[in-house]
């Protein structure tokens, strides 16, 4: 294109109809000592490096670097995730066990490898280059078709138009072309560039949210698409589920078999009363206290052994008319109504007090008169604990009746409040008070006090009510009681308790003057 | 025979000192350029459209199935105690066998220089890509919670802590299946790029065009281009050979290396592998024989290449038989009572239909092949290639369910029974399959154009200075 000479030449172009022809005047044009030379064919013409002399290439040596670097990572990767820093002990193979580490390592190395042969190949190739000047001619485009060319660039040394189009025409080719800058306009359309904006900024919207919920702060629950295995959502009582055939969340005890804690072994220990002197004295009371032992219904099952169920309700027994008006009408309730384990106040509503004449159930009840346990130092120690933690919060550490939640319930004036029973008082002596009935009361409970059969196990009310006749001994003993060798020390402890006591008195009486108006 | 032929030459017979040609007709570069991209170029035929829409269809029904697993859960699977790998798994191993092809066709294929892949692995490459996308989607979402399946590559977690089981199977198989995946990707995509070239260069529309030039990366045919290109093409075939027989023994790790009886074997991996390339030739043939019919690439894709595939399928076919009855053999043998259990209760078990179909369509309907009158006759090429579809299906089907339904303990033997979620899946699967190989062959060069050339360059070159001499 001579009307173009303005415009900068790349090079001088040949085109050829067949591989011989090309193959030929490649070597014309090697032997002719020009050196930035390539040949274009639509497919890899065989012969064509050494026509043309082109050095072989270095790839093989890149694909084998990036192998061996797939090889180290693949096995390094593996060593340290499993036997560094997490170790994993797996069928007992050694920590480091490189025969199961060689199925991902040899796939790390084709991968790696892979990629090197192939990124590698564009990069030597210096590909992707979509404006290249060769393309200027549109009939370059026969190139990937059926036309082979060849083509010296104007870099060579010996570049020489004249000369090399002289040489190309004794080659035998009737298509001669110098090659030159494009001068189609090289902007990349705009909508190109609002598309790839759109897409990346979209893309991007995901991550920022994802990032913004890793890190900051919210006040609301995670948010959960699917929920994951830690989030069990548990039914509450009497609740329905698609479950099960019968739609109950609450399942019955499996048949045939029996709940831990459940087990009937021994009545006269469940139940603190002597069953074979009830049998003979009202042998029905008996049978459903066995049966309700023997098949809980669901609720008590899930929840609370009903100990002596019946038997519960009973009024204090510092008032003995009220004991008789609530008892019997508690221990009929409790048979009426087994889905609730309680004898209710509904029931003792729905039927009117008996006569008052009527010996309370409590009185008639043949109660074990003896702990059943063998009394011993580490019965005693376990009551005590056991008393500590559930007992002393009312009755206080000493039995005395004054414990925190009373003192507390004196404090703000609770109207409801009946103050716990005083255990060293004579009403709860052991021949008024037989132990099987105190144990009864600690199962289930009296007057504002609840049962404890669901917190404490059996063992352990009947190392309480030990602990208590323990500490009934205790609180009304004299000190000639005590053997003549620990009297000293007892009185010299009083006398510093009492001290400390009094001391403590003084200091609350002087604050409290100090700020008279502290008071809910 | 002579019917398929366009110049009535029969190229399946062999004559002493001579190659038959791979390429018919009085043809030349330009001829093979124009019969392969007006596949492309033309409008869409109504059988492609019906074909598409009916694979778009399908497609869809197994993303909605998808999106109710994902919805409901595993359930939604016939998937139930002992039985908890089912169809998804059974998929699995279908879809990567099937996808083996495409690669030993790429590479090893190539490795022996054998030339008469040249017309045919441009579309089996296409096919295990396609395949192993099938393949990748059934573990994915067979992990109970697939939105976590990124758990299975080894990153530093924050909500984990730890890392992944390098010592087991099915860690590998990740490793494998997604290395034999980007590998075939990277390794059909560079083979593409000459012929995408040859799509831009005749491009009239810009968008077209543009859209090619993009593809191409610039491709200009350089001959020192293509020095480096016939390379790492030679280097990626090296890699993908033995990277394509690993991939079916990793996947067999899965089975071999558990304790289940039928599945403790150390036969499993060869006897996979030949079971994935036997596969995988049968769905190239399936899917060749109408797309060579209906695209108008006989001359390219010629009766003498569908002979030399069926030959493959009766030599794989064979070590599958030969593969069956070791185990059967080695089961006694080995005396240990199990394993003597499974492989009685295969054959005779409450599943023996699924085993004497799996016998049937795999051991016997290749043997046809032995006559040269069925691997010539494309019809019966079809129909005997469905049957080895079916077989390889049902060989999978019988290697996981029967042998997890009754193992060591007789108590917790169970039955199984596929629910509606199980068949649209497999359906679908094929769906997404055809779907993907439908737009292929309107989008992409579905042969490999500057291979075919240098093929054709070789027969003109021997034909103008003489065969022995080179």
């Amino acid at each position: 294109m001579s009307e173009n000479n303005e415009k900068k030449v790349h090079g001088i172009v040949a085109e050829y109809t067949s591989v011989d022809s090309l193959l030929n005047a490649c070597r014309r044009v090697r032997d002719a000592g020009y050196k930035k030379t390539d040949a274009f064919a639509p497919f890899a013409v065989h012969g064509i490096d050494k026509a043309l002399g082109i050095k072989p290439t270095v790839l093989p040596w890149i694909v084998f670097g990036c192998g061996a670097v797939g090889a180290v990572v693949g096995l390094a990767m593996q060593i340290w995730m499993n036997s560094i820093d997490y170790p994993y002990i797996i069928s007992g193979k050694p920590m480091i066990s490189l025969p199961a580490f060689i199925p991902v390592a040899y796939e790390l190395t084709i991968l790696f490898a892979a990629f090197g042969a192939f990124f590698g190949m564009w990069a030597l190739n210096g590909l992707p280059r979509f404006s290249n000047p060769i393309f200027t001619d549109p009939r370059f485009d026969r190139v990937t078709d059926d036309r082979f060319f060849l083509y010296i660039d104007s870099k060579d040394e010996q570049f020489d138009e004249a000369g090399i189009r002289q040489l190309f025409g004794d080659t035998g080719t009737d298509y001669i072309q110098t090659v030159v800058d494009d001068d189609s306009s090289s902007k990349v359309p705009k909508g190109f560039f609002v598309a790839w904006a759109v897409v990346i900024g979209l893309s991007v919207i995901p991550v920022l949210v994802v990032l913004k919920m890793r890190l900051t702060n919210s006040n609301l629950p995670r948010f959960h698409v699917f929920f994951d295995m830690d989030f069990s959502p548990s039914k509450d009582a009497q609740q329905t589920t698609t479950l099960f055939a019968d739609g109950r969340a609450m399942r019955p005890d499996v048949a045939g078999t029996v709940a831990r804690g459940d087990m009937l072994i021994d009545m006269d220990f469940m139940t603190g009363i002597d069953m074979e002197a009830l049998t003979q004295v009202d042998a029905r009371r008996a049978e459903r206290l066995v049966r309700s032992f023997a098949e809980p219904s669901p609720q008590q099952a899930a929840e609370q052994p009903p100990v002596a169920a019946e038997d519960e309700k009973v009024a204090p027994e510092d008032d003995p008319a009220a004991t008789d008006a609530a008892a019997t009408p508690a221990a009929e309730a409790a048979e009426n109504n087994d889905s609730q384990g309680e004898g209710s106040d509904e029931a003792e509503t729905a039927k009117p007090a008996a006569p008052v004449a009527e010996p309370s159930v409590m009185d008639t009840t043949p109660w074990l008169t003896e702990n059943p346990l063998e009394l011993n130092k580490e019965l005693l120690e376990r009551g005590q604990t056991y008393f500590g933690i559930y007992c002393s919060v009312c009755h206080g550490l000493n039995g005395g009746g004054n414990g925190l939640v009373n003192r507390r319930a004196q404090k703000i004036l609770a109207t409801k409040w009946i103050p716990p029973s005083k255990l060293n008082q004579s009403t709860l002596a052991q021949d008024v008070y037989p132990d099987g009935k105190m144990f009864n009361t600690i199962s289930n409970g009296i007057r504002k006090m609840p049962g404890y059969a669901a917190q404490i196990t059996t063992r352990d009310r009947w190392a309480i009510v030990a602990y208590v006749r323990a500490l009934q001994q205790s609180q009304n003993a004299s000190i000639d009681e005590v053997p003549a060798a620990e009297q000293e020390a007892i009185l010299k402890q009083q006398a510093e308790v009492k001290k400390q006591l009094e001391e403590q008195a003084a200091a609350e009486a002087a604050q409290a003057a100090a700020k008279p108006t502290e008071k809910e | 025979m002579s019917l398929a032929i366009p110049n009535g030459l029969d190229n399946t017979v062999e004559r002493p000192g001579e190659r038959a040609p791979l390429v018919l007709g009085e043809t030349d570069y330009h001829e093979i350029t124009e019969t392969v991209c007006q596949v492309a170029e033309r409008k869409p035929s109504t059988s492609w459209v019906i074909g598409f829409l009916i694979s778009f269809a399908l497609l869809q029904w197994l993303g909605i199935c998808i999106l109710y697993l994902f919805y409901t859960g595993v359930g939604v699977w016939g998937n139930r105690s002992p039985i908890f790998w089912g169809w998804p798994i059974v998929n699995f191993v279908f879809w990567v066998g099937i996808g083996h092809a495409g690669t030993l066709i790429s590479a090893i294929l190539f490795l022996f220089r054998q030339e008469w892949r040249t017309s045919i692995n441009r579309a089996a490459e296409a096919m295990t890509i396609f395949a192993v996308a099938c393949a990748g989607t059934f573990p994915g979402i067979h992990v109970g919670r697939a939105w976590l399946a990124f758990w299975l590559a080894p990153y530093p977690s924050l909500n984990l802590w730890m890392w992944p089981q390098f010592r087991s199977p099915l860690l590998w198989d990740v490793f494998a299946v997604s290395t034999y995946g980007t590998v075939s990707l990277l390794f059909w995509y560079m083979g593409m790029v000459p012929d995408l070239a040859t799509f831009r260069d005749r491009s009239k529309n810009k968008w077209r065009r543009m859209a090619y030039g993009v593809l191409s990366l610039g491709w200009s045919g350089s001959s020192r281009h293509w020095m480096r290109y016939e390379k790492a093409y030679a280097l990626l075939a090296a890699l993908a050979a033995p990277l394509v027989l690993s991939v079916h023994t990793i996947v067999s790790f899965d089975f071999a290396v558990s304790q289940v009886p039928g599945w403790h074997t150390t036969i499993f991996p060869p006897y996979f592998v030949a079971g994935a390339i036997f596969s995988g030739f049968a769905m190239v043939l399936t899917l060749m024989i109408p797309s060579r019919k209906m695209l108008g690439l006989e001359k390219l894709i010629t009766i003498r290449h569908l002979d030399n595939m069926c030959k493959i399928i009766l030599a794989t076919g064979s070590m599958v038989g030969l593969a069956y009855g070791t185990e059967f053999f080695i089961a006694w043998y080995g005396q240990v009572q199990e394993e003597k259990f499974a492989f009685i209760n295969r054959a005779f078990g409450p599943y023996w239909w699924a085993y004497w179909t799996m016998v049937t369509c795999n051991v016997i309907s290749p043997q046809l092949f032995w006559v040269k009158k069925f691997r010539t006759t494309p019809w019966i090429i079809f129909i005997i290639t469905i049957f080895v579809n079916i077989g390889m299906w049902f060989e999978r089907f019988v290697i996981v369910v029967t042998s997890l339904s009754r193992d060591y303990v007789p108590s917790a033997w169970a039955y199984f029974s596929p629910t509606w979620v199980d068949w649209s899946m497999l359906i679908g699967s094929f769906g997404l399959f055809m779907t993907l190989f439908l737009l292929f062959c309107r989008l992409m060069p579905v042969i490999n154009m500057a291979e075919t050339k240098s093929t054709l360059a070789k027969q003109i070159h021997l034909e103008e200075h003489g065969y022995g001499n080179h």
